[in-house]
């Protein structure tokens, strides 16, 4: 189990590879299903011992889907704090699981595409990523677990409201979209507001992946559904596909005005992150993101042609805090952290590295 | 002695206010009463109310009949008798006051609980009406397997802790055999 796990830093998700429908601009699509278990509390109102005994109820039901050889299990309440972090890092966990209490796990494969916490806010989050815009791909991934699940495991539902969950937000079908996008161009135009607002119109949010409130670290946004009850599935499916191609429209019409227009603005900001990426000798995890999100542009408008989307993305993870730390094997002090990150960096972006 | 509460049934249990060390009046009541004054005595978000005052409240209750668990007022705090009972969910204590405070339900049971105040908060947040359910739902008899087993190992652990109690092992062997089987079920399906 544990030899699994060590592996991590070296292996990273399918979804990061780049690739997929609109790769260009989203980097990956995740849907998710909210479960309970009939005749437990939920996980907030549960004892040790009743979330000790939907986390042993659902490990075994996971056992007999026989979801995938490479299945790998972890309980959270004995792994140290980094290691959950990576997860997190990872997007594997949430940081609500990651720092919650009690018996909890993750259950993911080794393509890490699909994920299942055990104990989070609800009995059951079942999560499964693709790389690029793939909704359709990912829903029908993930119907065939729970439709595997369900028949060994008493979901809570009722024929009024649907799968009951925690909080009233997820209740009906319990299901999350969300679609992660790069928005560099709209971001330099400063229209991320209108997406904001357009989504909101159409009960979808649009938030910032890194960093808080309208400040995203490296461009990247989640565009996903708000409601939950009162749509089938199908719908929900429908209407992401009918939201998103929209946003990516408008940053590519952006991104065209850039290169036509502000041809010299916008070479000269993707050339210096290139530059300084392959310079520094010391980096925050923010100066990271917003200079790997001026290349990633870059590589789309054709200014940059020696560096893989794949490379940026996994920079994007490995970068961050809690995986240079795995990578050295212990805790580093900030300082430190900014110098390995800029040794990272360079050694991945070296020309003729890739 | 009767309790000094519902003045009918046998006082078991004694209260007492504790004051800087002096021990102030004491009262006797059932142990019926007692969960009743429970409710009001350990509820830290409300003002301390001294005994006799619960023992007024719960009194005023036992007149109006409104002593079953679902009319009760909530153990957050007192509704003033006669006025609309507050809903608490059986299984899981969880009050409607609670839920609006929290925003997260305490357990499935609250859905049929709150029911009624449910509608228009499902409506608002889900911008639907009505708030009723559109997708899949799983077959109603699924997975009702693994509730009755965890049902009857349950009642068989309660079994075996009163053999052991009584001290009658060789019914304790037998119900230990048992509960081994049934939770050794779900790996013997795998396995076929
Ligand atoms: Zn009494
Ligand atoms: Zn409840």
């Amino acid at each position: 189990m544990n030899e699994a796990f060590e592996n991590f830093p070296h292996i990273l998700g399918e979804w990061l590879k780049g690739t997929g429908p609109d790769s260009d601009i989203v980097v990956s699509t995740r849907v998710r299903f909210a479960r309970n278990v009939r005749g437990f509390p939920f996980t907030g109102r549960a004892s040790d011992a009743q979330r000790s005994d939907v986390l042993k109820l659902c490990e075994d039901a996971l056992k007999q889907v026989h979801l995938d050889r490479s299945v790998v299990t972890l309980e959270l309440d004995k792994l140290p704090e980094l290691k959950r972090d990576v997860l997190v890092e990872r997007h594997l966990i949430s940081r609500e699981l990651a720092s919650g209490e009690g018996p909890r796990g993750v259950t993911f494969g080794r393509g890490e595409m699909l994920s299942i916490m055990i104990n989070e806010e609800d009995h059951l989050r079942l999560q499964w990523i693709k790389s690029g815009f793939d909704v359709d791909r990912a829903f029908h991934a993930l119907c065939k677990v729970d439709r595997a699940l369900e028949k060994t495991l008493p979901y809570a539902t009722s024929d009024r409201y649907g799968y009951l969950t925690a909080c009233p937000t997820n209740v009906g079908t319990g299901m999350r979209v969300s679609v992660m996008v790069h928005l560099p161009a709209l971001t330099l135009k400063e229209n991320i507001d209108q997406v904001f607002k357009a989504a909101q119109r159409m009960n979808h949010a649009v938030r910032g992946l890194y960093g808080e409130g309208t400040r995203a670290f490296g461009d990247m946004y989640q565009i996903s559904n708000q409601t939950t009850l009162g749509r089938s599935e199908e719908q929900i499916v429908e209407a992401i596909k009918a939201i998103v191609p929209k946003i990516l429209e408008f940053e590519r019409q952006r991104r065209g005005q850039l290169y036509t227009e502000d041809r010299s603005f916008v070479e000269d900001k993707v050339l210096r992150s290139l530059a300084l990426l392959r310079s520094a000798r010391r980096l925050n995890v923010q100066e990271m993101m917003s200079h790997l999100s001026m290349l990633r542009l870059g590589v789309d408008l054709g200014i940059i042609s020696d560096v893989p989307v794949r490379t940026l993305n996994e920079l994007f993870i490995l970068g961050q805090p809690s995986h240079l730390q795995e990578s050295e094997g212990r805790v580093l002090p900030a300082s430190e952290r900014d110098t390995r990150r800029a040794e990272l960096v360079r050694s991945r972006l070296a020309a003729g590295s890739n | 002695m009767d309790c000094q509460c519902c003045n009918k049934k046998p006082a078991r249990i004694r209260i007492c206010d504790v004051e800087e060390n002096n021990i102030g009046e004491q009262i006797n009541v059932c142990p019926d009463c007692f969960n009743l004054i429970k409710r009001y005595m350990f509820d830290i978000t409300k003002p301390l109310m001294t005994t006799p005052d619960v023992i007024r409240e719960v009194q005023g209750l036992l007149t109006a009949g409104e002593t079953s668990l679902a009319t009760l007022p909530e153990p957050g705090g007192i509704t003033p008798v006669g006025k609309e009972p507050v809903p608490v969910c059986p299984d899981c204590g969880m009050s409607l006051s609670e839920f609006r405070a929290r925003g997260r339900f305490g357990c499935p049971r609250d859905y049929e609980v709150f029911a009624e105040h449910l509608d228009p908060l499902f409506e608002r947040i889900h911008d639907v009406q009505p708030a009723r359910h559109q997708g899949h739902l799983p077959e109603k008899t699924a997975g009702e397997e693994v509730v009755q087993r965890r049902q009857t190992v349950a009642d068989l652990r309660k079994r075996l802790d009163a053999a052991v109690a009584e001290e009658n092992y060789e019914l304790a062997a037998r119900l230990r055999d048992q509960i081994a089987e049934l939770e050794a079920q779900p790996k013997a399906e795998e396995r076929s």
